[in-house]
This record gives C-alpha cells, structure tokens and sequence, in this order.
C-alpha cells in the first residue's frame, strides 16, 4: 500500500502531489470494487474508513456527514492539500489501509487482496527497480 | 445419419440436482430459480455457477438490488464450493445496482449487453430478478417495459450463446411472471412449515426437450451448500428384466440365522425379497433382524441396518454393535427435524452400493414414521411403497421391523397397510398360558412360496431366538387367551379319542 502511494507520488515532496496520489489510488481501488459490490457497497465502507481515520487524524473529518460521494471526496482532497506532505502520506496511507481492513473483516483476505491486486501492481516500477538491481 | 440439432447438456454436479433436471441444464438455454427469500435460490445459482466456470466457459454474475453484492460475497464464501481463485479469473461479478435505481431498464438491459459483449461468457446470472420488476416507479408502463426488457434480455442472451439463470420470485399470489412462458427451465424452491418443522423442497416445473423427474425433491443446506434428495423413482422394469429377477429369487434362498424358522418359511428366506416382521415390544423383532444379519455376514455378506430406536445403543444386542464396529454392517441413524424418506433411501442406496451389502434392515417402521418430519407422515405409506421399491430394484433383501400393538380381536400385520407390500410376513404374539406371558411367532405369507402355517412357540435366549414346537395343545391362541384343546386334555388324563 505504502510503495503503491510512493509510486502514485513519484518522489514528490508537496501535499498537493501526494493528495493526488492518494485520491488517485483510492479512484482505482472505487473503480475496481464498484463493478462487484455497487457504489454504495464502496461508498458506505468509504465513509466508516473515514471516520475511523479521522480518529487519529482529526483535520481528516469533513464535519459534512450526508454528502454525494463526490463533494466528499473533493473535500478531502482540499484538506489533505492543506497538510505538510508528510502529515498526507500518513493519513492517506492509514486511510487506505483502514479501508482495506474493513473490506477485509467483510469478504476476507484472499477475496480482497484478488479484488485489488490490480492497485499493487505496477510493471513500470517493478522493470524500474529490476534496472536499478 | 440425424440432422436434428444436438443440445449438450451442461451438468452441475450439484448432488441430485442433474438427476431431477434430466442430465444437466440445456446449453443456452434461459433458466429461471424462483423461490421465497430464504429458500435458497442464491446458494444453488452459486453453486451451479462455481461447478460450470472455467477458463473456457466464463460466467457473468449480475446483482441488482436484492441482497446486497457484499453481504453475497461474505456469506457466500461460507459454503465450501465456494472458489476464491476463480474470482476474477473465470467468474465476474457485476452489481447493477446504480442502473436499476434510475429506473431505466434500457439502461439496464445496455449495460449488461456491455458486460456480455466483454467478457463473452458461457454463463450468465441475474440476481435477483424480482427487483427488476418491483423496483421501477409507474407500474402499468412499467409491466409493459418488463415483458419487452425480459423477452429482450432472453433473445440476446440466447444469441450470445450464454445458458442464463435468471434468479427470483416470479411466482407470486397475483399469478405467474410473463417470463415464465419465456424460460425454458423452472426451478421453484420452497420452505414447506409443518407444525414446527420446516424442509426445503425443489420442483422442476419445466425443463424444455428432456425428461425431468417428477414431483418434491428435499434438498437440505450445508457447509457444501445444496444436497438434493431426488424423490425415489420406482425403475419401469422391462419384462425381460422382471423375469429375470424371478429367475434369481427362485434359485436363492437366504438363512434367517434362526434355527427352524428357514423350515417354517419354505427353506429360507427367498433373495431380493422384503419381509415384515409384526409383533409388540420386546417380542423379539430386532433379535430376529439381528440373527438375519449376522447370518449373512457369517457367509461373507455385508448388510445395512436402518435404525430409528430413541437409545440405539441400549436396544442393541451386542452382536449388533460389534458388527457394526467390524465394519460388516453398516449404520444410518439418522435425526434430524427435517428428514425426508428420499434423503435415507439416498443415504441407504449409497451405502449399500459402498458396502456391497445384500441383507438390509429397518428398525423399525414405527420408529422411522416418528423420525420423519411431520410433512411427510401423511404419504409415509405412498413413501414406504417407493422405499420398498427401489430396494427390490437393487437386489437386496430386505427385513423390516413393525411394532404392533397386540390386540386379541383381530390379526394385524402393520399400521401401514404395509404387509401388501412386502413378500414374506411374519407375525409375532404374546400369549397367557396358566398365569404366564410367552410368545409365538407364525409365518404368514411367502409370496410364491410353500411355507409352514403352524404358530409355534418361541423364547429368547442368550444365545438368540429358539423356536420351539407347534402349539398343538392349546387352541384359540390369537385370541390372547388360549385354552387346552379336548385331545390334550384327554391325553393328560391318559384318555383316548
């Protein structure tokens, strides 16, 4: 999860690019699990994981509890792009995990981990990383 | 050479459920599993779906917005045919869900043509349907955009060379669905209620171009998922096939393990046929079963007791129990609230095949009516009938136990109507004789055979039962209260006639 974002930032040391890295990962992960469980089955996970996150990282809460999918995500977007980079990193990466592990606790690992392989591979970084070895 | 189309038959595997359809469903064919919620109809689509999918024939799996895709996905992951690694790979899931909730079922119907057309699959699941038909506002035009969107969704499944299942409750109160005249397979389940026990039963109610198996089939849920117990079906024997099961009654005859009784029943009893053994508690009847077991294994021929005590192990004998331990004789006991007939003649027929078994017997009827579920006590002599049947059609012989309240007033062999059915019956009694109960024990019918009428005098020993002489003394034995005849009297008072 934590290579996936790394990769998705490319190195970058702003918020901004993180933040994006992070809403971008979680677009795939929507993309990926919305054909199998609906919308609503991602959106209502989405929104627990959010909540549960916030716990540890307070300034994640949106306070806008009754929402479209899309306000809320635009909302976290802005307010993880307020944060110092390395603040986004950890919180979208306790997010996605968090996430991860509520799916987790409802389909079970295997189902998961096969529903989402698609996140955790990157061919371009795993030819990178055989390059530089 | 015949240019008539061939249709491949796509078997499930599903235990009994390729027996009751007929072989398999039809490829491309439009399937329909109705049913109450709750009665399964997701379990058996699932089931089918991870039997058939593979590399080759892929399977789509839509959701609409019947039980929630993850709910599906967690409780279905339960059941062990249940194929992680298919996922993805040979079987995809797609929730419709957001489609149907605009109400557009064009949108619907264009969204699984595009589902359809990528992935080409050989399989395709529609579940459930119900809420295609409820869940779209303005009924009437609604009706009207239903009948077109499932003829719709029929004809191109069909064109896409996809054998559907489309899973719901099309049978309602108001009548049946229009696309009930469409499907070429129905399968309706059920949840019967009987008093307080509940069984799970399946109708094929259609199934285009084969020969289906009539009537309710009990399936029952498990960790495995569906077992279908098909309804035992009484082989249409030809008459060749009847002449020659004559043949080899006629050759064989089998020890009863009793002395004297093999005598008093024409010289054993004949092979393949079923015999009643009648009489009231504690006369000897599970004795008498046990003797006719242990008498085959004694020559190498392994049996089967069906047993229905309420405490097997305390009415056993312990010649019983260490066959069953040695692996001679094989056991069903089963309980459970809602047992069918079909579900121990399958158990039994298994068994019997595993086993290579020969000698069969069932302890007791009165105990198994009691172990059925309450549904089925009502045709538990059309059941016994069928269960006697297709015992015969597998060669065995069969002895089962009756218990039969003694009554003086008249002569009765079974509460069933059983004794017409079986081949051979023998009644067991108690008689009083000067203050003191002993029993007799009679042959009343062999089929085909010459048999001793005499009631003889019986007692049970450690060493088993020991049939004495006939009651030649006394008279009026059926009555309950024999008396001395004259000659007997006579001969005790050194008299002659």
């Amino acid at each position: 999860m934590r290579i996936a974002l790394a990769h998705r930032a490319a190195g970058a040391l702003d918020a901004h690019a993180v933040a994006e890295a992070t809403i971008g990962t979680w677009r795939q992960v929507d993309s990926l699990l919305a054909p199998v469980i609906g919308t609503q089955g991602v959106d209502v996970i989405f929104r627990r994981a959010l909540y549960l996150t916030s716990k540890g990282f307070p300034w994640l809460a949106s306070g806008e509890e009754y929402v479209e999918s899309a306000v809320l995500l635009a909302g976290l977007k802005a307010r993880l792009e307020e944060r110092c980079a390395d603040d986004v990193a950890q919180a979208g990466y306790s997010l996605l995990v968090c996430f991860t592990e509520l799916l987790t606790t409802l389909i079970g690992e295997a189902l998961t981990e096969r529903l989402l392989a698609p996140v955790w591979d990157f061919p371009s970084l795993s030819s990178e990383l055989e390059i530089e070895s | 050479m015949s240019d008539k189309v061939a249709i491949r038959r796509l078997a499930t595997g599903v235990p009994g459920l390729d027996e009751i359809v007929g072989g398999g469903f039809p490829e491309f064919s439009l399937n329909l599993i109705t049913g109450s919620p709750g009665s399964g109809k997701t379990t058996l689509a699932h089931q089918i779906m991870f039997a058939l999918a593979n590399r080759d024939m892929p399977a789509l799996f839509f959701t609409m917005l019947g039980e929630p895709p993850l709910k599906m996905l967690r409780y279905q992951q339960q059941f062990s045919f249940f194929d992680q690694d298919k996922i993805g790979e040979s079987i995809r899931f797609v929730d419709l869900s957001d489609h149907l909730a605009t109400g557009n079922l064009d949108q619907v119907l264009s969204r699984i043509t595009k589902e359809v057309e990528a992935f080409s699959p050989a399989l395709v699941f529609v579940d459930s349907f119900r809420t295609v038909v409820q869940e779209t506002p303005h009924q009437v035009e609604a009706i009207i955009s239903q009948q077109s969107f499932i003829q719709k969704l029929g004809i191109q499944l069909s064109g896409w060379q996809a054998t559907t299942f489309l899973i719901g409750e099309f049978l309602t109160d108001r009548g049946s669905h229009p696309v009930l005249t469409v499907a070429d397979g129905l399968l309706s389940l059920e949840q019967s209620v009987h008093r307080n026990s509940v069984v799970r039963k399946m109708q094929v109610i259609k199934m285009r171009g084969q020969a289906t198996r009539p009537g309710m089939h009990t399936f029952r849920i498990t960790g495995d998922g569906i077992e279908i117990f098909p309804a035992a079906l009484v082989r249409g024997d030809t008459g060749e096939a009847l002449e020659t099961a004559k043949q080899l009654r006629n050759m064989t005859r089998l020890a009863t393990g009793v002395p004297r009784l093999d005598e008093m029943l024409g010289g054993g009893l004949p092979s393949g046929y079923s015999l009643l053994v009648a009489g009231p508690s504690g006369s000897g009847k599970t004795i008498l079963a046990t003797a006719f077991l242990k008498a085959g294994v004694l020559q190498g021929e392994p049996g089967v007791i069906v047993a229905f005590e309420q405490t097997p192990s305390q009415s056993w004998n312990r010649t019983l129990d260490d066959m069953i331990r040695a692996g001679q004789i094989g056991l069903i006991n089963t309980r459970s609230p809602d047992l069918s007939i079909d579900e121990i003649v399958q158990h039994l027929t298994k068994l019997i095949h595993q086993m290579k078994a020969t000698r069969v017997v069932i302890d007791s009827l009165s105990g198994f009516e009691l172990a059925v579920a309450p549904t089925f006590r009502e045709d538990f002599r059309e059941s016994l009938f069928r269960m006697v049947a297709v015992l015969s059609g597998l060669g065995v012989t069969v002895l089962m136990t009756s218990e039969l309240e003694d009554r003086y007033i008249d002569l009765r062999f079974s509460p069933y109507g059983s004794a017409f059915l079986t081949d051979a019956i023998i009644v067991q009694r108690y008689i009083e004789v000067e203050s003191c109960l002993q029993r007799v024990m009679s042959v009343v019918k062999v089929r085909a055979s010459v048999h001793s009428t005499e009631i003889r005098r019986f007692e049970i020993t450690d060493d088993g039962i020991v049939i004495g002489n006939p009651v030649s003394d006394f008279e009026g034995i059926l009555g309950g209260q024999p008396t001395r005849t004259k000659a007997s009297r006579m001969a005790d008072r050194g008299e002659t006639s």
